[in-house]
């Protein structure tokens, strides 16, 4: 049934419900480890969301829960974050099912001719 | 903002993070506000995000967490809202009062105030709780 093949992706898409900032954070770690205020300048630049500080700790403790993220030993005072397989496997997933999504929208609206 | 004052907030926030978090993050959090401090950012504006943040992580469900702990955490929190809504108390009744008195001749039968007695003479909270027992509703 159509419903329930949607429901099955929608389960491993394990980054649909973690929020828009644990997504940018696992982007951002995508191409090298990097600590707190490296990410909030990434983040900055990438997607011109400035994340404050107490939400990007509660983004990186959620991602380090899942297991997809691994804090690694503290440079001086700052821990580097490092995204894990399984969080890469999760960001592929979700950047996929966010692609699909974008295609159908932009079907849609040729079809609509707005 | 001067600098000891702006640690001082900051350092205010990061106090109402749990211990267990504290631990974990809170050298490397201090030393991430006060770098955002030095780029331009507001230390209001930092303090609200890891007040925000010690919110969020005192209501996410942890298996180590004792839900008593949780539990006077948001005691806690509730009197300080009371002892707030406390402060702002004095100049309540009169406002209560006026709109109250406005809701008799507005919604019910006009010119009655027998209707719903005890709104006319009494002041205060109370009276708007015998309003909408009047009434069996809000109006």
């Amino acid at each position: 049934m159509a419903v329930g093949r949607r429901d099955d992706r929608a389960g491993q898409d394990v980054l649909r419900r973690v929020g828009e900032a644990s997504v940018l954070v696992l982007i951002s770690l995508a191409d090298a480890p990097k600590h707190g205020y490296a990410l909030i300048q990434d983040i900055k630049e990438l997607a011109g969301v400035e994340l404050g500080p107490g939400t990007l700790y509660g983004a990186l403790d959620r991602l380090e829960r899942l297991g997809l993220i691994e804090s690694l030993p503290a440079d001086d005072r700052r821990h580097p974050y490092r995204i894990t397989a399984p969080g890469a496997a999760a960001l592929r997933v979700h950047l996929d099912s966010l692609e699909r999504l974008s295609a159908a929208g932009r079907l849609r609206l040729q079809l609509g001719g707005i | 903002m001067a600098e000891p004052q702006a640690a001082r907030l900051v350092g205010t926030a990061l106090r109402c993070y749990p211990a267990r978090w504290r631990r974990r993050h809170g050298e490397e959090a201090a030393e991430l506000a006060a770098l955002l401090i030095r780029d331009g950012t507001p230390a209001g504006s930092i303090a609200r995000s890891y007040l925000a943040g010690a919110a969020r992580e005192w209501l996410t469900p942890r298996p180590g967490r004792r839900l008593s702990t949780v539990a006077c955490a948001l005691l806690v929190a509730a009197c300080s809202l009371g002892v707030s809504a406390g402060l702002l108390a004095p100049a309540a009744p009169a406002r209560a009062a006026s709109t109250s008195q406005a809701r008799a001749s507005a919604h019910c039968r006009p010119g009655s105030p027998e209707s719903v007695p005890g709104v006319i003479s009494a002041t205060g909270c109370p009276q708007v709780i015998i309003w909408e027992a009047v009434h069996g509703r809000s109006c």
